[in-house]
């Protein structure tokens, strides 16, 4: 990637401007998401140190959706409006993430697939050349760490259960991967404009930058990640995902709909 | 330690019972400093963590100041990006530097580079946690 450093979005030229602006709207849905759905476990996971841990988890996430999300001011959005007032079909997250998890299985294959796919995204934006990433990301990719640790321990601990266990979990994470793959490394004229300007990688080395930590894990149940197919049919470039968008639910939570009246800014 | 009471070997530290810890807070300065950059690190070396009970300036969050006549510029961090309470942190620090005559404005910018990490915990902020029990590691 370039060395040199773009301060500002306003520096850049359009097609780069626009997919810039995704990327950081793509980040920041997802991590909003994938927080909402590790809360959904804080009850419920299989004993009270996995809550906890998710619990942890859901916060990091909302803490790094709220710095993503402020990163908006650079594209004259007003991050507040972004975060409670769009609708489902404007959200630019993971399609794995509109419906929630619905089992710890799904929850353990969501956090080293989908947080996995995150985290790959967000090392390339921090390596990139836009100044506002590279002075936050890192603080993301630090508390990721702790995501990542539990995630290989507990699909290790998965794997090596039952069958009925491993067959869950292969289960989850095949079903993850193809549209997982496709939003983490968009092969679209917006992302080219993207490593054609330095501010990320290009689709290859994000994937392999993915493949390299999340492979090992994978394998564990036969699963090779190498051979793996993004899934892209019926994309939306204006948003980098695939058809759709999150439950009512989920939108409703991510709003702050039931308590809209008493948000204080 | 002289003087507080021991708990179970702990010593047990007086802590404020307000944000920020208000009620420890000095008087205003009668006269404006002639140092008025060591001045605002004195005045947030008065400003604990709402979690906490050490200073800002101990805990490493403090990263720079800015003053240019009666403004000031803190450049602040948090422990974490979700921290629960960074509004309280922020409207502490107003408080306490608006206390003071000589300054008329507070302006924060939250700041990331670099992450925060345990390592900025100064000595003395690891004696106060340690003697609440707390040990930092490094």
């Amino acid at each position: 990637m370039s060395g040199s450093t773009v301060e500002t979005a306003a520096d850049l030229p359009p097609d780069a401007r626009q997919g810039l602006r995704r990327l950081v709207i793509a980040l920041a849905d997802a991590k909003r998401l994938m927080g909402i759905r590790y809360s959904d476990w804080l009850l419920g996971a299989p004993s009270i140190e996995t809550g906890i841990a998710a619990s942890s988890m859901a916060q990091d996430e909302w803490g790094h959706a709220r710095l993503l999300y402020a990163m908006l001011k650079a594209f004259d959005m007003d991050p507040v409006q972004v975060e409670h007032e769009r609708s489902s079909d404007e959200y630019c997250s993971p399609d794995a993430l509109d419906r929630p998890f619905e089992d710890w299985a799904e929850v353990v294959a969501g956090c080293v697939v989908i947080d996995g796919a995150m985290s790959a995204c967000l090392r390339s934006f921090a390596g990139g050349s836009y100044e506002p990433a590279r002075s936050r990301v890192p603080k993301m990719l630090a508390e990721e760490e702790f995501h990542w640790d539990m995630a290989a321990a507990w699909y290790h601990r998965l794997a090596k259960a039952s069958e009925e266990a491993r067959t869950r979990l292969r289960d989850a994470t095949l079903e993850m991967l193809p549209s997982t793959l496709a939003w983490m490394a968009p092969e679209d004229s917006a992302a080219n404009a993207l490593s054609d300007a330095g501010l990320t990688d290009g689709p290859g080395a994000i994937r392999s930058s993915f493949e390299a930590v999340v492979g090992p894990v994978l394998a564990e149940l036969e699963i090779d990640l190498s051979t793996a197919e993004a899934r892209s049919e019926g994309w939306d470039e204006s948003r980098g995902r695939g058809p759709g968008g999150p439950d009512d639910d989920a939108i409703e939570r991510a709003r702050g709909d039931r308590n809209r009246m008493l948000f204080v800014e | 330690m002289t003087g507080l009471p021991v708990m179970k070997g702990i010593a047990y530290m007086p802590a404020s019972q307000v944000s920020g810890g208000r009620d420890m807070w000095s008087e205003p300065l009668a006269v404006p400093p002639e140092d008025r950059q060591s001045a605002v690190w004195d005045l947030l070396h008065e400003v604990l963590d709402p979690e906490i009970p050490i200073s800002l300036v101990d805990l490493g969050l403090i990263y720079d100041l800015g003053i240019a006549d009666r403004h000031v510029k803190v450049r602040l961090t948090f422990t974490a990006t979700a921290c629960p309470c960074m509004a309280f942190i922020r409207e502490d620090i107003e408080d306490r530097l608006l206390r003071e005559s000589w300054i008329d404005r507070v302006e924060i910018e939250e700041v990331w580079d670099p992450p925060w990490t345990n390592d900025r915990i100064s000595q003395r902020g690891r004696k106060a946690l340690r003697r609440l029990g707390v040990g930092v590691s490094g």
